[in-house]
Parts: C-alpha cells; structure tokens; sequence
C-alpha cells in the first residue's frame, strides 16, 4: 500500500535550486502537499518574493505572481482584493524569506497584519541574508557571526534582531501568528498542521495569517546540513521559541 | 446622455476611472491629487470594488500590480516625490507586462520640493525611473475634458499592450475647475483570459515574473518588449497642431501650460506674425515625425514648460538641424503668463531675423 | 515487503534521510550525483523497512517520491 507520495502540486522536473540541506525544500514540500490536500491549486494565486524563495513559480503548478522585494503582502493584498472586486474569492498566500517580510518589506507586512488583510504569509526564516552569501539581516542572532558581523551580533554595533511571529501577533488584524521548525519528523508533521491552520484560516475569511518557519542555511552557517538541524534545536529555539502566539478562536 | 458640469481636474480623472470599469485603486494621500482618492474611497466602497488606504506609494503600487494580474483595471495616483517612490514597481510591472493606470499630478521637485504646480517630471515619466530598458506609455492633458478623455485612453492603452501607462497631470489641471462632459468610454473590452492570474483551473498553471536567469531568455523577452514599443511608436503618437501649417514660428508645449501659448500664438497672429502650437498628447511615443515634417517648412521653434527644459532633448532629435530651437520656461510656481512668453519670445523672433 | 522509491538524479547528498531512518537502510551510495558528492543508496537485504516515511518527509529534495507499506 502506498503511504507515502510526492506532491502533486510540484512541477514534474523542476528541481529545486537551493543547496544541498536546505529547509526551503522541505517548506516548498509541506505547501504543496496542503495544496494537495485542501484542493487549492484552481483557486490560488501566490506571491513570491525576492532572495532564495523567489523561484517559487518554478517550483509550484500553481498561478504564481513574483513580487519586488518586501513587497509580497502589498501585492497579494492587491490581487486578493482585485478578485473580490469581481465576486471572486481566491487563495492568496506569499512565500518569502525573513529579509523579504521582516526587513525590507516589514511596513508592508505588518501593515497588511493590521488590516486584517485575508492572505497568509510564509516567512522562513534562517537568520542571514542567504541568496547575496549571508550577511547579517533583521534575525540574525545575537553574536551570529555573518559576512557583515565577522565579529558577531552586538547590540551596541548592530541592534536587535526581531522576533517576527511574536510582533504580528499583536496585530489586531492577525488571525493567527506561529512559529515553527523543521529540524525533526515531529516538528515539520507539527508544521504541517499549523500552515494547515493557517491556509484554513484564511479559508474561513478569519484575517491575515502567518507562520514563521524557523529553517536551516548550511551554506551560510558553514555546518552541515545536520548540524545545522542541531544548532536551530539547540540554539536558535531558545532566541526563537516555537508556538503559536496568536490563534484568533483561542483568544 | 449626460451634460457639461463644472468639474475639478482631479475629480474628473476619478470620474472616468470609474466610468471605464477601474475596480481597484490603491493610494496614499499627496497635495495635489488627493481629491482623486478622497473621491474613489467612498464611491468604491458604495460598489463593493478594491480601495485600499495604502501604508506608502510603495505598497500602493504594488497593490496595483497584484490587482493587474487579476486582469482588473486599476489605478493609482501620486504626485512627483511620491511617483518616485513607485519607479522599483512601475520598472516591474513593465517587464511583467502588467496594465496599470498610474496617474501623476505634478507638483515642484526636486525632493520635496512644493506643492505649486510643476511640469518638473517630464522626464522621470518619459524617459523611466526605474531600472531596465522599459517604456511607459505617457499622455498629457490640458484641460479637464482631456482628464476625462485621456483618462479613459489611459485604461484602453494599458489593456490593449499589456504596459503601464502615465496620465502626467499637473497640480493648476488637477486642482482646477471647468466644464467638461463625463462622455461615454469610447473603446472596447480586450480580452485578457490568455495571460490573466485566477487560479489554474482547466488549464495549466501561469506564472507572471520578470526574474529570468536565463540571459538568451531574458534578452529574448527584453527584445519583445521594444517590438511592442515599436508598435506602440507605430500607432499612438498623439498631438494637436494649432496653425501650424503656415507658420514662421512654432511653439511647443504640453500640458494645461499649452493653453497660455495659444492664447499667445493668437497675439502673434494678430500682430502678423505667423506662430502655431504644438502639443504633443502622447509624451511617450513622443511625435518625432510630424514635429519632423513641420520643421522642413518652419525656421524657428520655441519649446515652453513649466520645468527647465526638458522637453527640449526630444523637440531637438525631431527638427532638421538647421531649425533654430530656444526654450522658454521656470521651473514651477505660477505657470507663465502670456506677456512673460510673449516678451521671451519677441527676442528670440527678433535675433533670428537678425541673424540671417 | 516495504520500501521507497528514490529519484536519484534529485539527490543533493545532504545526508538527511540517512539520520531519520530507524533502520539504517539509506547509506551513502559509490556513485557521484549532481553536487560531486556520493548520493544515498537504499538498500533493505532483509526487508527491515518499516514504511515510516520519515526519509521521504525529510527530504529537502523530494527525491524520495514514493513510500509502500506492506
């Protein structure tokens, strides 16, 4: 009997373009799965983004809009509302790296977390700018060491970095704010759910949507692709706690 | 059959926008085209269509694109400091081949400048701000009919070659107020099934991006886009000629500005001396060849603009060589007057029959 | 019997399916993939595969495409 099969909603030979070990693959993979599942691919459009996320289109059998860097929940809202506008209700998502959502396109993220705006957003988030070679970025880590922070983080030098899942939750628009990660079985079958939640929340018409997916950059991080499973077990959790941090049905 | 009624250069745009089937428009607030946002918020939200009060003139824009991928007509609209916050998008959308209707209601640059009117963004408009080898198409209006005329041109253009295009107003048309009649859309529906985003159902997935690491690919698409621009050369140069089939001297001119130098043309006429306007409507295509032909019969011609000239460089490419060319203009605040143009170009009259 | 079915021109070499499999069946093959290193291998001599799917939803590639359990 077959348990297991792969996704449907990927393209047939379209490898992915990240390095060997990268979680993108596994999130990419989750998404399409849920696509599968939930009957999604005649409804959606997605929203990809700039750096290492954006050959989504690629990857994904679905209708696919690239957007200019930060700008993805801007655009989906746009196409969100632009199909409203003639009695269509679609399935909008982004795909985006933390530099994407958080840094360069934090206003219109959290902004679209305001209005309530009906999409999801993806954020993987691996604490470096991975596509330009891993400088530091919104969530590097305290004492990371990236190609701009040889020396590591510091908050007198750098600043902080932002807890993204944490900040969209206090929106009062977000319907549902989570972190998750993908360095075991338990925690991506975990993540799987959540993003589930979240595409179902959207579903429901509940507001904007959001998991951070705390993900590996083996490249970038120098370590290989298990250790640095290791490293967002062991360290990156503590900076970076896994949970739900705003459920709009629980509150 | 509707009627003339006095209306205000920013209302009117809004007007025709919704008079055409714009379903989106997505904005953030700037002196001097507020009103056209003010006015689509409640009238939008009245027909259940998309009206967002955009965080920035960044994230409007890019609403705008979203939307346009829906195959929605949409729009956004701005003024200079703010336009140049969109470029990043507008040079997307161009390679995304997504119709956007952005309007630009111009006001004094550079930076912040002032909220006087300004035609300070020729070429920011004409020529791009983005990055890329791209064109948008750029109509010019000069009264408040031509807001509701162009308007509509605006929205068809858009459509019918898949590109942005830029109704440049200026802050004297968008804030000032004259009869105009809200007259019918005059051009069809094209049809965007083919390429629009609604989710692959019955079909295979599309995706729209102007990302292409390819390099034969993406010179490919580039080299289409300029087939495209040719066409569009080709067939929407658009201008009015204001007794320009005899005469001695021709002024050019563009914009609301156009209107003091027919009422200038009209002294000289008077005074015998034979002077005639130009006024290019399309500022992208730029009309070339007519300007061109007319520069065969006459010697002299005058380029007036409420900026420091930069209309100049696409009036000096047209003309033959031996064809004088002199600028009158200021950058912005309280547009010429006819004397101040008149006294301009009573010297420049006066020094090439002198020189020759 | 179970097992997997594994596109080996997908293989990146990351290694991660030979950590999460119970059984120690995924081992690295003698044979260079795309990335110049050696790709994995499954090989189950004595039928252990349990079926668990946990290579095939680890991995980043989607190399591993299906999974039967008997």
């Amino acid at each position: 009997m077959q348990v297991y099969s792969a996704p449907k909603a990927i393209k047939e030979n379209s490898d992915f373009t990240f390095c060997p070990g990268c979680d993108h693959g596994i999130a990419i993979k989750i998404i399409a799965h849920l696509i599968d599942e939930l009957n999604l691919k005649e409804n959606t459009v997605a929203i990809a983004s700039s750096g290492c996320s954006v050959f989504l289109y690629n990857f994904l059998d679905i209708d696919c809009l690239e957007s200019p860097h930060g700008r993805a929940c801007a655009v989906a809202t746009g196409v969100k509302r632009a199909h409203k506008a003639q009695g269509n209700n679609k399935f909008v998502f982004t795909y985006q790296g933390d530099g994407d959502f958080a840094s360069i396109g934090l206003a219109e993220s959290m902004h679209s977390a305001l209005r309530g705006e009906n999409i999801t957003a993806i954020c993987i988030n691996n604490t470096n700018y991975g596509m330009t070679g891993g400088q530091l970025g919104p969530t590097t880590a305290m004492g990371q060491v990236t190609t701009t922070s040889q020396n590591g983080r510091n908050k007198e030098y750098h600043g902080f970095p932002i807890r993204t899942a944490e900040q969209i939750a206090l929106c009062e628009g977000t319907s549902f704010s989570a972190r998750v990660a993908l360095y075991d079985i338990k925690n991506i079958i975990n993540a799987k759910n959540i993003i589930k939640k979240a595409f179902e929340y959207q579903n429901q018409g509940l507001g904007f949507s959001f998991v951070e997916i705390l993900s590996s950059c083996p490249t970038n991080w120098k370590l290989s692709p298990k250790d640095s499973h290791e490293k967002i077990k062991n360290e990156l959790t503590q900076i970076f706690p896994l949970g739900i941090f705003k459920d709009i049905k629980n509150d | 059959m509707s009627e003339k009624e006095l209306l205000k250069g920013n209302i009117a745009i809004a007007k025709a926008a919704l008079n055409c089937g714009c379903t989106c428009y997505f904005g953030y607030p700037i002196t001097p085209q507020t009103e056209i946002g003010e006015y689509l918020s409640q009238k939008m939200q009245e027909k259940n269509l998309a009206y967002v009060c955009a965080e920035s003139e960044i994230a409007a824009i890019n609403m705008a694109l979203g939307a346009a991928s829906t195959g929605a007509k949409v729009m956004t609209s701005s003024s200079s400091c703010a336009v140049s916050l969109m470029q990043e998008a507008i040079s997307y959308a161009c390679s995304d081949e997504l119709p956007i209707v952005v309007v630009n209601v111009m006001r004094a640059g550079p930076g912040q400048g002032y909220i006087f009117p300004s035609q300070g963004d020729y070429n920011q408009a004409t020529i791009g701000g983005g990055n890329g080898d791209y064109h948008t198409i750029v109509l010019s209006p000069s009264n408040v009919q031509e807001c509701i005329d162009l308007t509509y041109k605006a929205f068809h253009l858009a459509q019918k070659y898949r590109n942005p295009v830029i109704l440049l107003a200026d802050g004297l048309l968008g804030q000032m107020a004259e009869p105009a009649e809200l007259t019918e859309n005059p051009y069809p529906q094209i049809d965007n099934s083919s390429w629009r985003l609604d989710g692959a159902n019955s079909r295979p997935s599309r995706n729209i991006h102007s990302l292409e690491p390819n390099q034969t690919k993406l010179n490919q698409h580039i080299i289409n886009l300029y087939k495209k621009y040719e066409l569009i050369e080709q067939n929407e140069c658009d201008y009015e000629e204001y007794l320009c089939q005899d005469a001695q001297v021709i002024f050019v001119a563009f914009g609301s500005l156009s209107r003091h130098v027919k009422s200038v043309c009209n002294h000289y006429r008077k005074n015998g001396i034979k002077a005639g306007l130009f006024r290019p409507k399309s500022l992208y295509p730029f009309p070339y060849k007519k300007l061109n032909e007319l520069s065969r019969k006459t010697p002299i011609f005058i380029d007036v603009e409420m900026n420091m000239g930069q209309m100049l460089k696409d009036i000096r490419l047209a003309i033959l060589s031996n064809a004088k060319i002199s600028f009158i203009g200021k950058p912005t605040g309280n547009w010429l007057r006819e004397e101040e143009i008149i006294n301009a170009a009573d010297n420049i009259i006066k020094e090439y029959y002198a020189s020759i | 019997m179970s097992y997997i079915k594994l596109d080996k021109n997908k293989c990146k070499s990351c290694y991660l399916c030979m950590d999460v499999c119970p059984k120690g069946l995924i081992k690295k093959s003698d044979e260079i993939g795309k990335t110049g290193e050696f790709i994995v291998k499954f090989e189950d001599k004595e039928n252990q595969c349990l079926g668990c799917s946990q290579c095939a939803i680890m991995c980043p590639e989607i190399a591993i495409t299906e999974v039967y359990k008997e």
